[in-house]
């Protein structure tokens, strides 16, 4: 089990750390543009934080129904595949980041956003201004994303369908363990889904502080 | 002479508020001339000073810079009008670097060579008795020092006219001392000032004339001398 342990961890790794960077890519554009635009940031955000909270069963089951060989985008037989995981999580962490971005870069903007302006700088410099100063608030707003990502369960097992040395993440491992009875293996697979988690947080801080000085 | 900034009958109201933070102010900026804003917090001053400086856009009303319309202006006009004038925070907002960066922004922003804008900026620093915190960070400096370095930034850049927002909030009676004549250096030679103050003793010491805003209007406008006794 420790070989295929780490062959689960390495794949998990892969799975939510590709789903984390496609979501924050939109999730960030996103972000900056309602924050540059209050009418509809009032529409759209409360929505976007309700949303933060969506059950990953919920949008397990949707993806699902859409990925289906009978479903809409059934041609592109995603379904039982990382790359169909991959899909959903970035989809449920959208809002997330999202929403977390929104409000470091609503801020940083009211900050740094206007100092640019106000010393003469283009939109264009000015976002960048506010890019760079953002930075450790959007790192924090993708550890999140990855967090919720690498933790989740709903998604990974119905449009991955747990298939051994394929799509078996750390969750779905945890999930079939139990279903077992192999409560020690499933606690151990636990604590290394957490040390993962902390490590990654911890190298970003640690990023950032080289960053600052 | 015509008005380097003219604000005509602008009102303004912030996204989700019902209440007008300023009610149909006409006002009239001119280079060479130092203004006072003074009035309640809350009184619309700041509100006031971003619109004349461009960062907002009025809800209703126009706002002038050398006789054109702003916000009807296109895209490269507004870059153009926007670097004559700067305007400076109440609370200093200084980006990541040392103070001598800091001062050296805006001309960074408005595309001047580093060593040319560094130059600018240590000379600048020097004037004002302040060339000791040239290489300190960010976080280093007191909220004073700090204070300082922001409107060194804007000095330094050389706008036409200089927006500044409570900017003794911060600083020690030394260095209030040291503004008051650093303004009345940039007045003579030609740059149009408006502070926006509690400091009854600058604005009196400093300004060619005063406005008193209550509630988002003016109420008074005339020399310092007679308008703050009111």
């Amino acid at each position: 089990m420790p070989g295929e342990a780490l062959e689960i961890a390495a794949r998990s790794l892969a799975i939510s750390g590709t789903a984390t960077l496609l979501s924050s890519t939109w999730s960030i554009v996103l972000a900056y543009m309602l924050a540059r635009s209050p009418r509809a940031s009032r529409l759209l955000v409360p929505f976007l934080e309700a949303l933060v909270g969506i059950p990953t069963v919920l949008v397990g089951l949707l993806l699902y129904l859409l990925l289906s060989s009978q479903g809409p985008l059934g041609m592109f037989r995603l379904l039982y595949t990382p790359k169909a995981i991959v899909v959903g999580q970035a989809i449920l962490i959208t809002p997330l980041i999202t929403s977390v971005a929104y409000r470091v870069l609503t801020h940083s903007w009211s900050m740094y956003g206007e100092l640019a302006l106000a010393l003469g700088a283009a939109e264009r410099q000015a976002a960048r201004l506010v890019f760079s100063e953002s930075l450790p608030g959007l790192a924090a707003a993708v550890v999140m994303g990855f967090s919720r990502a690498f933790g989740e369960l709903g998604v990974a097992l119905m449009v991955g369908g747990n298939i051994r040395g394929y799509t078996r993440v750390i969750t779905t491992a945890i999930a079939l363990e139990v279903s077992r009875g192999e409560f020690g293996l499933a606690l151990s697979l636990g604590a290394m889904l957490v040390a993962i988690l902390v490590l990654v947080s911890l190298t970003l801080r640690f990023l950032g502080r080289l960053r600052e000085r | 002479m015509r008005a380097a900034i003219e604000l005509r009958g602008v009102w303004h109201t912030y996204p989700g508020s019902r209440r007008w933070a300023l009610e149909g102010v006409d006002l009239e900026i001119r280079e060479g001339r130092i203004l006072a804003v003074v009035g309640p917090n809350g009184s619309g001053k700041t509100t006031m000073l971003k619109l004349a400086g461009t960062l907002y856009r009025p809800t209703r009303g126009t706002v002038r810079l050398w006789g054109s319309d702003f916000w009807a202006s296109d895209g490269s006009q507004r870059l153009r009008l926007r670097r004559l004038v700067v305007y400076v925070h109440e609370k200093p907002v200084l980006v990541r670097g040392t103070a001598l960066h800091n001062v050296a922004y805006g001309l960074l922003l408005r595309g001047y060579p580093p060593e040319e804008a560094l130059e600018r900026a240590r000379s600048v620093m020097e004037r004002m008795g302040v060339a000791g915190l040239a290489s300190r960070e960010r976080g280093q400096l007191s909220a004073g020092e700090a204070q300082l370095v922001s409107i060194l930034r804007a000095v330094a850049a050389e706008p036409r006219v200089l927006l500044l927002d409570e900017p003794t909030a911060h600083l020690d009676l030394e260095k209030r001392r040291r503004l008051a004549s650093l303004l009345r250096e940039l007045r003579d030679r030609g740059m149009g000032v408006v502070v926006a103050t509690h400091d009854y003793l600058l604005a009196r010491r400093v300004a060619d004339e005063a406005v008193v805003l209550e509630e988002g209007r003016i109420r008074v406008r005339g020399p310092p001398g007679r308008v703050l006794e009111v």
